[in-house]
């Protein structure tokens, strides 16, 4: 009887917790206000488990639209805008299938100002994901270099 | 007096009775039966999967129906046997070369969420056949066998050069008067998707009157004139770091709130326009049925399946 008990009871839990993952609520939160900045391109990757969309103003999307091998620093143009958006990959709780993003995990800012002997590109990055200061000039440069290489989707 | 009454109350008893039998009987002469048309392309799969759906849904989604005596007792009999019908309607396991052969691995794919959302075997008919549950352990086992097949499928990606076409010149309009529209461009995301399931890349935008609603907690139901669109890609191969990025463009969907006006599919206006000519979607209007029946799997968030969300309760 008490292992009856048990199992209608462990049953019910199960029950209960089935429906509870289709119960949601809007996060809101994890909306990006561009600011009118327009998207470039989106990409995500299971390894790491996220998922990004790479902003830019006008002149980066012009950039990132352009026919070309290859976006190096070198050829960047002052006033350039990239902000790239990077959240947890989940899979959707109402369809296995289809992964779509958590929360907010990081947003990389690239921006190309005229200098004196050519254009400078700086860098900056906000949220969890900030890497050790030791390998951040490296990775600063490897991460610009991978947000200039990104070509704009095709859009209709 | 009382005697009369009793006598009376016992008269109309045995009238009513009278009654309820010779309908009963009446039932039963004209219920309806389930005929078991040749099977003429059956699904084949993995004998551990097709086993499953044999037992779980060939009563009803198969020509090989093989109802129970009580199944066959009006009133039963009744909405067994709609249900039969509108269940081989919907696709058939015994006739299951009638989908178009690129539809057909998106079916199992709708197959696997609709048990997952224990929408199907159809719960009130479980109630009388318990054994034709699905068991988590079955679940496991069919959504590896959707997941490997579509791996196999989808594991080269898009490496084909990316066509980028000149504009289309007139704006594209779907059958139910939906218009194409680029202002999109300049909305929110509000979601962006990766589908193994098959093969693509996704970012979902919303109108102000959506992010709002989704900042007010207001989607149940959306207010009218919400509108949101998702854009499709196919998916290129991941790159050396397992980055995967969108290759051709695939297709543009539209869902539009008008209550009234799309009363007849939950509330939702329904488009799609496919490849780079933004070729319009369904040759009658009706195509929106097959859009909001599978969306009713999002009914708990207003039909909308790509919201940011989190559990209740956390
Ligand atoms: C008792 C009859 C019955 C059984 C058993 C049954 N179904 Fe269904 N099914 C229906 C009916 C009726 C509909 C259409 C109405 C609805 O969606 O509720 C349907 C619709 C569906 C749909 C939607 C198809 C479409 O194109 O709209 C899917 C998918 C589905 N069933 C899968 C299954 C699977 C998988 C099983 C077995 C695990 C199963 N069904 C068992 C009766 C049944
Ligand atoms: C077999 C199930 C199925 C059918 C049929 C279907 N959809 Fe969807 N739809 C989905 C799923 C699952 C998602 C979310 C996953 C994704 O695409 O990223 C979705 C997402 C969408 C979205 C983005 C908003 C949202 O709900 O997440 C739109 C717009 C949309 N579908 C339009 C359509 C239109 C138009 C049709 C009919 C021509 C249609 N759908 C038919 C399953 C379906």
């Amino acid at each position: 009887m008490k292992n009856l008990i048990a199992v209608f009871i462990s049953a019910s839990l199960a029950l209960a917790a089935c429906h509870d993952s289709r119960k949601l609520t809007p996060a809101p939160e994890t909306i990006f206000d561009d600011h009118g900045l327009h998207v470039i391109t989106s990409f995500h990757n299971d390894r790491t488990g996220t998922i990004s969309v790479l902003y830019g103003n006008d002149e980066a999307l012009a950039h990132a639209s352009r026919e070309r091998d290859t976006h190096t620093p070198g050829d960047a143009s002052p006033g350039e805008v990239f902000k790239l958006v990077t959240w947890d990959l989940k899979q959707n709780p109402l369809w296995f299938g289809s992964n779509i993003n958590g929360a907010v995990k990081s947003v990389e800012t690239v921006t190309v100002s005229a200098g004196e002997s050519g254009p400078v590109v700086d860098y900056s990055t906000e949220g969890s994901d900030s890497k050790s200061a030791k390998n951040a000039v490296l990775s600063n440069a490897e991460r610009i270099s991978f947000i200039f290489a990104q070509r704009a989707s095709v859009f209709p | 007096m009382n005697a009369l009454k009793h006598h009376k109350y016992r008269n109309a008893v045995a009238v009513l009775a009278g009654i309820l039998f010779t309908s009963f009987v009446v039932l039963q002469v004209n219920s309806p039966t389930v005929e078991n048309p040749p099977v003429t392309s059956e699904f084949h799969g993995p004998e551990e999967v097709t086993r499953i759906l044999k037992r779980s849904c060939y009563d009803c989604h198969s020509n090989e129906s093989n109802l129970r005596w009580y199944d066959k007792v009006a009133p039963f009999s009744y909405k067994v046997a709609a249900d039969v019908e509108e269940a081989r309607k919907r696709f058939n396991f015994s006739e299951w070369d009638s989908i178009p052969k690129a539809d057909q691995e998106g079916k199992l794919w709708y197959i696997v969420n609709m048990i997952d959302a224990g929408r199907m075997p159809l719960p009130e008919y479980t109630a009388t056949h318990p054994s034709a549950k699905v068991t988590p352990e079955e679940l496991t086992i069919l959504k590896n066998y959707v997941t490997s097949i579509s791996k196999k499928h989808y594991a080269a990606g898009d490496t084909a050069a990316i066509m980028e076409k000149p504009k289309v010149a007139h704006v594209p309009t779907s059958i139910n008067g939906i218009r194409y529209f680029e202002d999109y461009k300049t909305w929110k995301v509000i979601s962006s998707t990766g589908r193994p399931d098959n093969g693509t890349s996704r970012i979902i935008y919303g109108n102000d009157i959506a992010v709002k609603a989704l900042e007010a907690n207001k989607i149940l139901p959306w207010p009218d004139g919400a509108v949101i669109v998702k854009v499709v890609w196919n998916s290129q191969a991941p790159d050396a770091d397992g980055n995967v990025k969108p290759g051709n463009f695939n297709n543009i969907q539209i869902m539009v709130r008008d209550a009234k006006k799309f009363a007849d599919t939950e509330g939702w206006g329904f488009a799609r326009f496919s490849g780079l000519d933004l070729k319009p979607y369904g040759k009658t209007a009706s195509f929106a049925t097959s859009c909001i029946n599978c969306h009713q799997l999002a009914k708990g968030t207003g039909f909308v399946f790509d919201i940011p969300t989190r559990p209740v309760g956390e």
